[in-house]
């Protein structure tokens, strides 16, 4: 999909001030899935994207041209428009990439060509690790980062036992990983352990069968998507949610897909760098724009859209205004948003961000998320990553 | 048995000259469409072989494609061994496997040796998805492109690269077009036709299979490493069975036991893939419909409908008959 | 991790929910099989379209009951419409033909859920009569889940009278075993073609229903299914009630047992296992014709 967008975003404020210096026009290419399993979240991040253009726009006297690319979630099809973005669109700077197999195929070519490049949701440790770049700055989160906190809190909640289940895929084995280490360094203790087969297991019967006999306290789980619907819907059949809290990574109980889980979801726990109901006025102004725009309520995806376009534009108001700049001011960028403060850390370009956790309730219109704890930003560990 | 009719000639001629034109006249994205177009080819050329002239309609063509692309990388990337070594390497490894699926498949028929062939297929996705060794998920980057340099062609470049994926696919037509006309090829026909007649001659009918689908992979892993160094990466999504569908659709749709029909196919696929893609997301839909109403025609995919035109022509111009070519029992 | 007798009642009754839910999508497409000799790749798209149905009408009427009953009925509707479409006029055409045809589809149908109810998924709730769980044989098991397993034996039932008993069940094997000599015999061949092809359907709507509320309602949840009811269908062996019902109890107790005893082989054990049973017995287990 090509869909070129012209944002005269300067709109207004540069026709009361024309003597400004002419406006440096910045050309974006935006590289998500508009088709294929992860076709939502790729609307999701453009719909937030555009917002925070509409949004911030005036706080820069750039004016931003929006290429979109589909990406379909196929690496091969996702390197090719990213090499056409990067070498006939000439973009300036480059936004999105959901899944991390398609960051694993242009992580290479972007840090070779020079091009920023804005993860808008990946969370592969290696991309802000091993495979760090001084071009690509991750305004999303790490799959580390989203689960770490979560092992220190609930051991402090006194649940000893736990057992876990997620994709067999790094995603899964990365979240997981990060919220055992924090787990078991708080002396809680993993009692099993399983990994589903990636987008072909239908029943989950099986496995939650072994996570009951396994004399557990509670489960943690990594699901996403219509696994995650499945999942979480599933081990509501069996009963297992009141002698078994379900515990997990934000995006179990995401609002992209609490409302399709149902009941179903109702008191499951869950850590998020972010979920709707997260009590700060940039937050409470995002969801009344978002809501009023797209007639539902965001998601953690949405955010990273919306987060991505007010960094481009923070970057673009130092001045940045070429690929090397805007890479450079990128890094640099920190303020307060939806999901609270944020910053990049310098050392591997991920971002800093607090966690969130929260209990999915039933509210006045439908299910909604109750915060429970809000854990302070930690920065990743470098994971090997040295920056040139 | 594969014929080259001058109407055959005659297409690999122009496509011959607009692939070379349009390599040399195509702005940047172009080029990368051509070497798409160049890659999936070469896949369709090898399943052409094996399900146009031997019947052996498989759905593990992909995932031979896959095994070809993952071969090249774990060479190459993973254990260093130098690039054309490495294509080698691929070819043969995605030989031997394709070799070994042809000679276990080779007594299931229809239905059942499209289910066969899926479930290898599947068996190496799954291996390969869920081996630490392979990336998983992730894929597995840091591959290089063959270094021609002593040829004064650098492949980095994608104009070079491009042309050398069509001289590839020359290469893997020459390769088809012998394998079709020498005696292996002609007892596949026989096989094709009647596998008792071919028996009762004395033949090996599953020796006969299993060779052509040998052959048929290693073309299918040429086109898989030659997909590796075009993208430099590789993931699992390159061994799914979509891919052995989509593979399977674009010999239909060019034409089935035609080896021509298919490069049509290949090219018509991608560029109508690309040019309903830049409308609409929505392009399978377009794609699907497409697909239906060319075998609601009844042709034999678009150059099957070309030949049947052709030889409807001739055949008024000149009444004697002439012998009918037998498009592949579809 | 040494389990109690409750542990394996549990995964048996999953593998046989399993097995129902993917025989009520199987025997539809293997009697048409039988039938016609083609297979319809669509069968998941049209399983998909049932559980969309069936999501939307419960959603807007209220009623989990009204959307099993609906989307059967939508889904056979549909199939009226591709019978008369593109399926009769393709019946000469021979296998390779229908097959594509129906590949075509697939593409087609998937993008036409996405624009008609977009790419999140939809709710889906199990009904109130069948929340909970209910206590069997010394284990609490969903309620719903029982509901899949007497569905299936159900239809199980049904069709193996129908099939076996009646006079239409009598023309449909005639027509399996030889539709030319059962044309002779005076039977309306086509027309039988067309009803089999419509519960077909039906019975697909029927499974799109029921794993509304089970699983994840998804625009690609119908590529998801397709290749596990292939394998069902094949390892069973094309065309027959017999065959359609072992492939989908091998098949649920494979991928539950193989979950729990090798989970590292738990995705390749299926597929090795059809590779095995084509090897040994290149028409699968029981097929209809020899």
């Amino acid at each position: 999909m090509t869909t070129i967008t012209k944002a005269a975003l300067a709109g207004l404020a540069t026709t009361f001030c024309v003597e400004t210096a002419s406006a440096e026009q910045i050309d974006v290419g935006l590289l998500l899935p508009f088709s294929g399993v992860y076709a939502a979240l790729g609307n999701d991040i453009e719909a937030g994207f555009r917002l925070g253009l509409d949004t911030f726009g005036a706080e820069t006297d750039a004016t931003f041209e929006v290429i979109a690319e589909d990406t379909e979630v196929k690496p091969p099809v996702a390197l090719a428009k990213a090499r056409k973005l990067m070498l006939q669109d000439n973009v300036d700077v480059m936004v999105g990439i959901v899944s991390s197999g398609v960051l694993g195929a242009v992580r290479d070519m972007v840090d070779g060509a020079g091009v920023p490049l804005i993860v808008a949701n990946a969370g592969n440790d290696e991309a802000t690790g091993v495979d760090c770049s001084p071009y690509i700055t991750r305004i999303s989160f790490s799959n580390g980062q989203v689960n770490r906190p979560m092992g220190t809190w609930l051991a402090g909640q006194g649940v000893e036992k736990v057992y876990t289940l997620a994709p067999d895929y790094a995603a899964g084995r990365q979240m997981i990983g990060g919220f055992v280490e924090t787990f078991e360094a708080a002396g809680g203790e993993i009692v099993g352990q399983e990994f589903t087969p990636f987008q072909q297991t239908q029943d989950f019967g099986p496995y939650l069968a072994q996570a009951k006999a396994s004399g557990a306290d509670a489960v943690y789980v990594f699901y996403a998507g219509g696994e995650a619907i499945s999942f979480v819907k599933q081990y509501d059949s069996f009963g297992l949610k009141g002698e078994l809290p379900l515990y997990g990574s934000g995006f179990l109980t995401s609002p992209l897909y609490v409302a399709a889980e149902g009941p179903a979801a109702e008191g499951v726990i869950a850590a998020g760098h972010y979920v709707p109901t997260i009590d700060n006025e940039a937050n409470a102004a995002f969801v009344q724009a978002f809501e009023a725009e797209n007639d539902r309520l965001p998601s953690e995806f949405a955010v990273h859209g919306y987060d991505a376009a007010r960094a481009l534009i923070e970057a673009t108001a130092t001045g940045a205004a070429d690929r090397e700049s805007l890479a450079q001011a990128l890094r640099e960028v920190s303020f307060g948003g939806p999901r609270g403060q944020l910053s990049i850390d310098p050392a591997t370009n991920n971002i800093v961000q607090p966690i969130h956790v929260y209990e999915t309730v039933a509210g006045e219109d439908g299910l909604t998320q109750k915060v429970l704890a809000t854990l302070p930003a930690e920065a990743d560990p470098a994971n090997g990553c040295e920056m040139n | 048995m594969f014929r080259h009719t001058p109407l055959r000639v005659a297409a690999l001629a122009l496509l011959a000259v607009a692939g070379i034109g349009y390599a040399f006249g195509a702005s940047y994205f172009g080029l990368e469409i051509l070497t798409e177009i160049a890659i999936l080819a070469i896949l369709v050329l090898a399943l052409d072989m094996v399900a146009g002239f031997g019947g052996m309609v498989s759905l593990a063509h992909g995932a031979l494609a896959g095994v070809g692309a993952y071969g090249y990388a774990m060479l190459q990337a993973q254990a260093g061994v130098a690039p054309p070594i490495a294509l080698l390497g691929a070819i043969g490894l995605t030989g031997a496997l394709a070799w070994a699926i042809g000679a276990v498949c080779a007594r299931s028929h229809g239905i059942y040796f499209i289910m066969a062939t899926l479930a290898f297929g599947q068996m190496a996705y799954s291996y390969i998805f869920e081996t630490p060794v392979f990336g998983g998920d992730d894929g597995l980057g840091g591959i290089s492109r063959l270094d021609l340099s002593v040829l004064g062609l650098d492949l980095m470049d994608s104009r070079n690269f491009a042309l050398f994926c069509l001289a590839m696919v020359a290469l893997a037509y020459a390769a088809c077009a012998f394998v079709l006309r020498s005696g292996l090829g002609r007892s596949l026909s026989g096989v094709h036709e009647s596998e008792q007649r071919m028996r009762a001659l004395g033949l090996t009918v599953w020796r006969v299979k299993a060779h052509v689908f040998g052959l048929s992979g290693m073309i299918a892993g040429l086109s898989g490493a030659l997909a590796a160094q075009h993208i430099m990466y590789v993931s699992p999504g390159l061994l799914s069975w979509t891919v052995s569908g989509e593979a399977l659709v674009v010999v239909i749709l060019g034409g089935l036991g035609t080896l021509v029909g298919p490069l049509v196919g290949a090219a018509f696929f991608v560029v109508l893939k690309h040019e309903v893609g830049a409308i609409t997301p929505y392009w399978h839909l377009v794609t699907g419909l497409v697909l239906i109403a060319v075998v609601m025609s009844r042709a034999n995919g678009i150059f099957g409908a070309l030949e049947a035109w052709v030889g409807r022509r001739r055949a008024a111009r000149q009444p004697q008959p002439l012998a009918k070519e037998v498009p592949g029992n579809a | 991790m040494t389990h109690d007798a409750g542990f394996w009642v549990l995964q048996a009754l999953n593998a046989l929910q399993l097995s129902m839910l993917l025989f009520l999508l199987s025997v539809g497409l293997t009697v048409i099989f039988g039938l016609m000799h083609f297979v319809n790749l669509a069968h998941g798209a049209l399983y998909a379209l049932g559980a969309y149905v069936a999501a939307s009408v419960a959603g807007a009427w209220g009623g989990f009951w009204v959307g099993l009953i609906v989307a059967p009925i939508a889904v056979a509707a549909m199939g009226v419409v591709l019978y008369g479409g593109l399926i009769r006029r393709m019946r000469r055409s021979g296998p390779m033909a229908q097959v594509l045809v129906t590949f075509g589809l697939i593409f087609a149908l998937l993008d036409l859920t996405r624009i008609i109810w977009g790419d999140v998924a939809l709710a889906s709730d199990v009904p109130a009569l069948l929340e909970g769980q209910v206590r069997l044989l010394g284990v609490d098991y969903p309620a719903y889940r029982l509901f899949v397993i007497g569905l299936g034996l159900a239809v199980l039932a049904v069709l193996a009278f129908v099939l076996g008993r009646t006079q239409i069940g009598a023309m449909i094997r005639a027509g399996v075993d030889n539709d030319a000599m059962a044309a002779c015999l005076g039977i309306d061949v086509e027309r039988l073609f067309f009803v089999v092809f419509c519960v077909g359907c039906a019975l697909a709507g029927l499974a799109g229903a029921v794993a509304a509320p089970l699983l994840s309602v998804t625009p690609d949840m119908g590529l998801q299914i397709l290749i596990p009811v292939l394998i069902v269908i094949v390892i069973g062996g094309l065309g027959s009630l017999k065959g359609a019902i072992a492939g989908a109890l091998i098949y649920g107790v494979v991928q539950t047992f193989g979950a729990v005893l090798a989970p590292q082989l738990s995705s390749v054990l299926i597929y090795a296992l059809l590779a095995l049973v084509l090897v040994t017995r290149p028409t699968g287990l029981f097929p209809a014709k020899g």
